[in-house]
C-alpha cells in the first residue's frame, strides 16, 4: 500500500508541477529558439527536408520508415523461429521413425544376407534420409565383427550412399569435408585416402586436424604417422589428445615416435616425446638424452618428465647437472622426476634442496622425492625432522600425510 | 539545450550501430563455432592423461542451502585430472559444519605460503573417505568480498589451470572439457583466460545438484533477466571475444592460466567488480611484457546460477555491477585509447566505457528531459512518440534477434510456449529499462559517496 501511496503522490505533484510551469511560463520557453525539439515548424531540424541517395525524405520518415522495418524484421525473425522449431520437431520424429525403420532393415540384412533393396529405398528417398541411413550404417557397426562390418560396407555401396559422402568430401565448404572425411574413415574406406592427404596441410586448421585423424584412422598399419614427417603447421594438443585416443581405442600399431623428436616442429616433438611416455619406448634413450638439451624449455620440461616416467636412471645424473641452469617451472620437474623411482644415489641431492632452496615448492617436492625412496627415504626424512640445522617439521608433517598428496 | 536532444539522439544512434554490428558479428562466429564443433567428442579430453591438469576454486559464505548438492555436482564432473577448493569464507551460518559432516573431513598438516595476500587459513581439510579424494575445503576469516577468499584458493591450488566459480551456481558436467579446448588449441597466442554461457536457474527442475529440466522462469523479474544474459552472452560477448576486446569473464565460472593468475597477483580484494579487474589486469600484464595473448569465451551454456527475484536483491546486484564496473574502469584508466594494448585499449575499453558505464547516464538524463518537457508542457507529442517507437522497436528486435539466436544455437527452451513467453517479455522490458538506469545511477552515487553493500540473492536452494 505504502508504493501505491508514494506513487499517487509523485503523480500528483507531477500534475501540480506540471500545471503550475504550464501557466506561469510556458509563453517564455516557447519564445527560445534553440528548443528546436519542441516546435512544429518546418524550421524544425526533424521536419526539414533531407537528400539522400536521390530521395527526399524528412528526419521524421526516415525514423518512420526505420521503426516499421524493425517491427517487420522483429516479425519475420518471430515468425522464422516459431516455423524453426515446428520443423526441427518434426525432423527428429521422422528421424527417430526413420532410425527405427533402417535399423530393422540393417539387422535383417545382416542375418539373412539379403539386400531388401526396395525397402531401403522406399524410405532412403532424399538427401535427409540417406544421410540417416548413413548414420545408422556407421553406428551399428561400431561394434560388429569384421565379416558383418564388411556386410554393411557391401550395403552401403550398393545403395550408392559412396555418392552422398564423396560428394561432401568434394564439397567446397570445409564442414561437409570434414562430414565426408567422417564418414569413409567410420567405414574403413580406404580407396580415396588422396583426396583426404589433399588436406593435410590446409590453412584450415579444423579441416586439417579432420584430415589427419582420418588419415590415421584409414592408414596402413606401418605408416599412420607418416604426415608428421612433412607437418609444417601447428600440431595442438587438442589434435595431439584425440590422435592418442584413437590409438588407444583402435589398439594400433604405433611406430617408433623418436623418429621425429628432432622435428623443426616443435608440436611434433612435444607430441613423440609424449608418445615415447604412453607407449614405454625406453629405447629412445639418445633422443631424450639430446631433447634436455632442446632451446625450447617446454620441450626439455617434457622430456625431463619422460625420463622420470620411463625410469631411466642413468639420465639422472644430467638431470642433476641441469637443475642449477633450468628454469624455475623445469626444475620443480626434475625434482619431481627424482622422486619417481627410488634412487639412492639422489638423496643426498634433494635433502641438499631443501636445505639450500627458500621456495616452497621446491622443498615441499624434494621432501616428497625423499619420501617415495620407500623405507631409506623414511628414515632420512626421521632424521631431518630431528635436525637442529632448520625446522623441516611442517614441510615432512604436510608430505607424510596421504590424505593431501 | 540543443546540444543535450542532440547529443542524447546521436548517442543513442551510436548505441543502436554498435550493437547491430556486434550482432552480425556475433552471428557468423557462433555459426563458425557451432560447425566446428558439432564433430567434436569432448569425451576425448576429458578422459586423457594428455590433458591439462584443473583445480575449481569455488567460494562459499552462507550458502547451508545448497552448498551439499553443489560439491557434489563439482565432485561428479566428467574429467579426469581435477581437484575441487571449497573456501569457507567465514561462514555463520552452518555451512561449514553441513561440509565437514556430509564430506567426513579431517583437518590435515597443510603446508602452504601466502603468496598471494589473503586473510587468515584456519584449517585445511580433507576427506577420510577415498570417494571424496578430489575435495579440499579450506576454512578462513572472511574478508568481506570474494577476491579474498579466491586467493587462498590459488595459495593452496596446484594445478595448471584455475577455475573460479560460486559454489551456489550448478556446473553443466562436461563444463571442464569445453572450457580447457581453446586452451588445448592455443597457438602462437597464449590463452590466459576462457570464459563461457551463465543461464539462469531459477524454475528449472534440479536434482541431486543437476539441471534435469530447463524451464522459463515463472517470475518476471528473472524471466527479463534471461533476456539480458541471452542478449549479453550471445550477441555481446561473443562478438568481443573474436573481436579480441573481451574485458570480462564472468564471476559464476571461468578458466584461468594458474601461472599468469599468480604472476599478477591474484584477485584485487579493494575493488567489487573482481571478475572484470582481474581480466584487465591480466591482459594489461600480458601487452606489457609484450606477449602475445588471447581471452577466449565459449557459447555453450556450462554454469547455472540463480537470479534476483525481486526489486530488492536486483537493486543491490545491478548497484554492484556498477560500482565494479567503475571501479575497474577507473583503475585501468590508462587501457582507454592506448595502442600499446591493442584492440583491448581501442574498441573494448571505450566500448564499456561509453555504452555500459555512460549509457544507462545519458538515458537516465533523457528519461528526466522528458519529464521536464511534459511537466512545462513543452512536449512535441507525435515526435517523441515516433522517437519511443523507435527506440522501442529497436529494442524488441534485438532481443528477438537474441532469441533467434538461443533457438539455432543451444535450443535449451524445449518448450513453444517458453519461447513465445520469452517474446513476449521482451515486448515489456524496454519500459522497465528506466529502472535498470536507475539502478545505475544509483551506482554512480554510491560510488562517488564510497558507500553501497555487497548485498546477498534469496536462494531458493536445490
Amino acid at each position: 500500500m505504502n508504493r501505491i501511496k508514494i506513487v499517487i503522490v509523485i503523480l500528483g505533484l507531477l500534475f501540480a508541477s506540471s500545471f503550475f510551469f504550464q501557466t506561469k511560463y510556458f509563453h517564455k520557453i516557447a519564445e527560445r529558439s534553440d528548443i528546436e525539439f519542441i516546435k512544429y515548424d518546418s524550421e524544425n531540424t526533424w521536419l526539414k527536408v533531407y537528400e539522400f541517395a536521390g530521395l527526399q525524405m524528412r528526419l521524421v520518415d526516415m525514423l518512420l520508415v526505420v521503426t516499421l522495418s524493425l517491427v517487420s524484421t522483429m516479425l519475420i525473425l518471430l515468425i522464422f523461429i516459431l516455423i524453426k522449431r515446428t520443423n526441427r520437431d518434426k525432423r527428429e520424429k521422422l528421424r527417430n521413425v526413420l532410425l527405427e525403420q533402417y535399423q530393422d532393415l540393417i539387422l535383417s540384412y545382416l542375418s539373412d544376407s539379403v539386400i531388401k533393396k526396395e525397402g531401403f529405398k522406399k524410405i532412403a528417398r532424399n538427401k535427409f534420409s540417406r544421410q540417416i541411413l548413413i548414420e545408422q550404417i556407421i553406428d551399428v557397426s561400431h561394434n560388429l565383427p569384421i565379416d558383418a562390418k564388411l556386410k554393411l560396407n557391401k550395403l552401403y555401396f550398393f545403395l550408392g550412399l559412396i555418392k552422398d559422402t564423396l560428394s561432401k568430401v568434394d564439397s567446397f565448404k570445409w564442414h561437409e569435408k570434414i562430414q565426408g572425411f567422417k564418414e569413409l574413415s567410420a567405414l574403413n574406406i580406404k580407396i580415396y585416402n588422396h583426396k583426404i592427404k589433399k588436406c593435410i596441410n590446409s590453412k584450415n586448421d579444423i579441416l586439417r586436424i579432420e584430415s589427419h585423424i582420418a588419415l590415421v584412422k584409414l592408414s596402413d598399419d606401418s605408416e599412420p604417422f607418416e604426415f608428421l614427417t612433412n607437418l609444417d603447421y601447428h600440431f595442438s594438443l587438442w589434435e595431439q589428445i584425440t590422435l592418442h585416443q584413437l590409438m588407444v581405442e583402435n589398439e594400433m600399431n604405433v611406430p617408433n615416435f623418436g623418429r621425429w623428436v628432432d622435428s623443426k616442429n616443435l608440436d611434433v616433438v612435444m607430441f613423440c616425446l609424449r608418445m615415447i611416455r604412453e607407449y614405454k619406448q625406453v629405447n629412445n634413450y639418445d633422443e631424450l638424452d639430446r631433447a634436455l638439451l632442446h632451446e625450447d624449455e617446454k620441450v626439455r620440461k617434457t622430456a625431463i618428465e619422460v625420463i622420470g616416467d620411463l625410469g631411466l636412471f642413468s639420465l639422472f645424473k644430467v638431470l642433476k647437472k641441469r637443475y642449477k641452469y633450468e628454469t624455475y617451472d623445469n626444475s620443480i620437474e626434475i625434482i619431481k622426476t627424482m622422486g619417481k623411482r627410488p634412487v639412492k644415489s639422489v638423496m643426498n641431492f634433494l635433502q641438499n634442496v631443501v636445505d639450500v632452496e627458500d621456495d616452497v615448492n621446491l622443498q615441499i617436492e624434494a621432501v616428497k622425492s625423499i619420501k617415495n625412496m620407500g623405507e631409506d627415504g623414511k628414515i632420512r626424512l626421521e632424521k631431518m625432522m630431528n635436525s637442529d640445522y632448520k625446522n623441516y617439521n611442517i614441510i615432512i608433517k604436510h608430505v607424510l600425510d596421504d590424505r593431501i598428496n | 539545450m540543443w546540444f543535450f536532444i542532440n547529443f542524447v539522439f546521436f548517442f543513442t544512434l551510436l548505441i543502436i550501430v554498435a550493437y547491430v554490428l556486434l550482432g552480425i558479428y556475433s552471428s557468423l562466429a557462433l555459426r563458425t563455432y557451432l560447425r566446428k564443433n558439432s564433430y567434436v567428442d569432448y569425451n576425448v579430453v576429458a578422459d586423457s592423461p594428455l590433458a591439462p591438469s584443473v583445480s575449481i576454486v569455488a567460494p562459499a559464505f552462507n550458502e547451508e542451502k545448497s552448498i551439499v548438492n553443489n560439491v557434489k555436482t563439482l565432485l561428479g564432473l566428467h574429467y579426469r585430472n581435477y581437484e575441487v577448493l571449497v573456501i569457507n569464507d567465514g561462514s555463520t551460518d552452518n555451512t561449514f559444519q553441513l561440509i565437514k559432516d556430509n564430506f567426513d573431513l579431517v583437518k590435515v598438516n597443510y603446508y602452504f605460503d601466502y603468496r598471494i595476500p589473503c586473510e587468515r587459513i584456519k584449517g585445511i581439510y580433507k576427506s577420510t573417505n577415498p570417494s571424496f579424494k578430489r575435495l579440499t575445503v579450506v576454512d578462513k576469516v572472511n574478508a568481506g568480498n570474494k577476491s579474498d577468499a579466491i586467493n587462498a584458493g590459488l595459495n593452496i591450488c596446484k594445478n595448471d589451470l584455475l577455475v573460479t566459480i560460486d559454489a551456489d551456481s550448478i556446473i553443466e558436467p562436461d563444463a571442464l572439457s569445453k572450457l580447457v579446448k581453446p586452451f588445448l588449441e592455443e597457438k602462437d597466442k597464449k590463452v590466459i583466460g576462457t570464459g563461457g554461457v551463465i543461464r539462469v536457474l531459477n524454475s528449472c527442475d534440479v536434482e541431486d545438484g543437476k539441471v534435469k529440466q530447463v524451464n522459463l522462469p515463472k517470475k518476471f523479474l528473472p524471466r527479463l533477466q534471461v533476456l539480458e544474459y541471452t542478449r549479453a552472452f550471445l550477441l555481446g560477448r561473443m562478438a568481443w571475444s573474436k573481436l579480441d576486446g573481451l574485458m570480462l569473464i564472468s564471476g559464476a565460472m571461468g578458466m584461468f592460466d594458474r601461472e599468469t593468475m599468480i604472476k599478477v597477483g591474484g584477485y584485487d580484494a579493494s575493488v567489487i567488480g573482481e571478475d572484470m579487474e582481474v581480466v584487465l589486469r591480466m591482459r594489461r600484464y600480458m601487452a606489457e611484457q609484450k606477449k602475445k595473448y588471447i581471452v577466449t569465451y565459449i557459447p555453450d551454456p556450462l554454469c547455472w546460477t540463480e537470479v534476483p527475484e525481486d526489486l530488492k536483491s536486483l537493486k543491490q546486484q545491478r548497484t554492484r555491477w556498477t560500482r565494479g564496473l567503475i571501479d575497474s574502469l577507473i583503475k585501468h584508466k590508462t587501457i582507454f585509447l592506448n595502442k600499446k594494448y591493442g584492440k583491448l585499449g581501442m574498441l573494448g575499453y571505450p566500448f564499456w566505457f561509453i555504452f555500459e558505464w555512460l549509457a544507462p547516464l545519458a538515458a537516465f538524463s533523457g528519461i528526466l528531459y522528458t519529464i521536464f518537457l511534459i511537466v512545462i508542457g513543452s512536449m512535441n507529442w507525435p515526435i517523441f512518440l515516433l522517437l519511443t517507437a523507435f527506440i522501442y522497436s529497436f529494442s524488441i528486435f534485438l532481443s528477438t534477434w537474441s532469441i533467434l539466436f538461443e533457438e539455432l544455437t543451444f535450443h535449451k527452451y524445449r518448450r513453444k510456449r517458453d519461447v513465445i513467453r520469452l517474446v513476449l517479455t521482451s515486448f515489456i522490458e524496454p519500459f522497465l529499462y528506466v529502472i535498470l538506469a536507475y539502478f545505475s545511477v544509483v551506482g554512480n552515487i554510491q560510488h562517488i559517496r564510497g558507500t553501497g553493500s555487497w548485498g546477498t540473492i534469496n536462494r531458493q536452494g536445490n
